[in-house]
């Protein structure tokens, strides 16, 4: 399967307020009733933007439910959509802002590079992971990063090469380093098996 | 375990304002100065009669200077000597010693925006700060508070960094600084920088946290003279020394007249290097410091010798 857990393999926490900030963005891409309504019957004191990532269909979302009067709610239907509606939040937003990511690890950690690129720390950001356990994998041969992974050996979508996924993460990249598993032997390569469903 | 030492000369001294003077250091052996980032320190050893005397001072002049580091001097009304020394013995031509620059407050360069304030003499690391700024190019602004309009020192050179993004306060004319509003409505990825008196420094940290700024973007500075008090014994269990602390002198002080080596950087209360283990004390431990947590002080067993004491009794450090 996998190797051994890396340090830099990220654990994260149960999604809560930080009720320390006075503006809060919170960007959601998957269904997670209990959380949704944890968080959203008992929101933080000041603004809250929600930005929510979910398919064009008209059914009622749990995020779309219950929300505070004082919420602004955004839907955005892709991921590149919602990376817009997000760059434009970060844009206007002020110190005392809290940033939320719920969702795939591959469209938190996207987020999160965006939100890096508006100078904000570590402590500003929390992140959660919901719904898929697809891994963004990053070629370390070619650097093409190949999403939505589920086995633990892929074909890089870059150069071909068949990767073993590793569970070294990068937070620059937001992405699992991947490498050549029949360097050695070409040829030689496993089958490949689910590994993150 | 002191860091490298330099010998200086001081080339120069200017007078500044009524009690603030200006020093410039050259290398005795005509190398150059390493380059440092905007916000180090240095710490100088002052030859006073009975025995040497550190102080940290901030680097203030361009980073990129290597010929040539200035530091501002402020003479304290309290002093023990150090700065007295340098207002009344110091003459263009000695030669001191210095340490290699430390830095305790340095930029965030991923930062968007960079807010630096200043009080009085806590101009001096802002200053280098402010050139660092200006020569990446960055997004900053001063805000500058001083007593009165003839101490407010080095404002030439702060305009000619940043014309039109120096603000005064002038505190003969009731003017001060309004943190709440300062800090309010800031973009995302804004840094906070201050140098200054303590209650300033402390009442732009509340400000900026009631407006829920986090602490990764709220930094500060301050050194601390160790203040002098009630001699009390010491015990090193290492180096099995016994001594008493004289009133005049700091605790780390004290230990570097019985010869032991100590660790330090800063001298001031700021840096957290010369913490010791407290093995035992009969007595109150009388912290000074900014640098320990309120836990660390009530567990009781660490004390920062170059500004903390003990009130009678006997110290026993692990040493």
């Amino acid at each position: 399967m996998s190797t051994l857990a890396t340090k830099s393999q990220p654990i994260y926490a149960e999604l809560e307020w930080d009720r320390t900030g006075t503006h809060h963005i919170l960007f959601v891409s998957a269904e997670d009733a209990a959380l949704a309504q944890r968080l959203l019957s008992n929101p933080p004191g000041g603004t809250l933007t929600l930005v929510h990532l979910r398919p064009a269909d008209d059914s009622r979302s749990v995020w779309s439910q219950n929300l505070p009067d004082t919420a602004l709610y955004l839907e955005a239907h892709t991921l590149a959509e919602a990376l817009e509606v997000l760059r434009d939040a970060f844009y206007v937003a002020q110190m005392g802002t809290r940033i939320y990511l719920a969702g795939s690890e591959d469209a938190i950690w996207q987020v999160s590079q965006l939100a890096e690129t508006f100078g904000v720390s570590r402590d500003e950001i929390r992140h959660a992971q919901l719904g898929t356990k697809a891994r963004p994998v990053f070629c370390v041969h070619c650097r093409t990063i190949t999403r939505g992974v589920h086995t633990n050996i892929v074909s890089c979508s870059g150069c071909g090469r068949s990767l073993f996924v590793r569970d070294h993460f990068s937070r620059r990249l937001g992405a699992y380093m991947g490498f050549q598993i029949d360097a050695e032997v070409p040829g030689e390569v496993p089958a490949a098996e689910v590994a993150y469903p | 375990m002191s860091s490298a030492s330099l010998n200086v000369e001081i080339r120069r001294i200017r007078d500044l304002a009524p009690g603030i003077r200006e020093f410039s250091l050259s290398r005795t052996d005509g190398d150059d100065f390493p380059i440092y980032s905007g916000g180090s320190h240095i710490v100088l050893s002052l030859p006073l009669s009975d025995r040497p005397h550190r102080n940290p001072y901030s680097l203030l002049g361009d980073p990129t200077d290597r010929k040539t580091w200035r530091v501002a001097v402020r003479k304290q009304e309290d002093s023990r000597g150090g700065s007295r020394w340098l207002h009344e013995q110091a003459r263009e031509g000695m030669r001191i010693d210095i340490s290699a620059p430390v830095n305790l407050f340095s930029l965030n360069r991923l930062g968007r925006r960079h807010i630096l304030v200043a009080g009085g003499i806590g101009i001096t690391p802002i200053l280098s700060q402010a050139r660092e700024l200006a020569r990446l190019g960055a997004d900053f602004e001063v805000h500058y508070a001083y007593r009165a309009p003839e101490y407010g020192v080095f404002v030439d050179e702060l305009e000619a960094l940043a014309p039109g993004r120096i603000h005064h306060y002038v505190q003969s004319r009731r003017e001060q600084i309004e943190f709440s509003s300062l800090l309010a409505g800031r973009p995302l990825g804004t840094h906070f920088y201050i140098c200054g008196p303590g209650g300033m420094v402390a009442a732009s940290m509340n400000a900026g946290k009631a407006l829920g700024w986090p602490e990764s973007h709220l930094h500060s500075e301050q050194f601390l003279a160790p203040t002098g008090g009630e001699p009390f014994d010491v015990q090193l269990t290492l180096s099995g020394k016994a001594f008493t602390v004289p009133s005049d002198l700091s605790l780390l002080e004290a230990i570097e007249q019985q010869g032991v080596d100590a660790p330090y950087l800063c001298r001031g209360g700021a840096c957290g290097q010369c913490e010791l283990e407290v093995v035992d004390a009969s007595g109150e431990l009388i912290h000074h410091d900014l640098y320990l947590s309120a836990e660390e002080r009530a567990s009781g067993k660490k004390i920062m010798p170059c500004v903390s004491r003990l009130k009678g009794g006997c110290l026993t450090l692990n040493l």
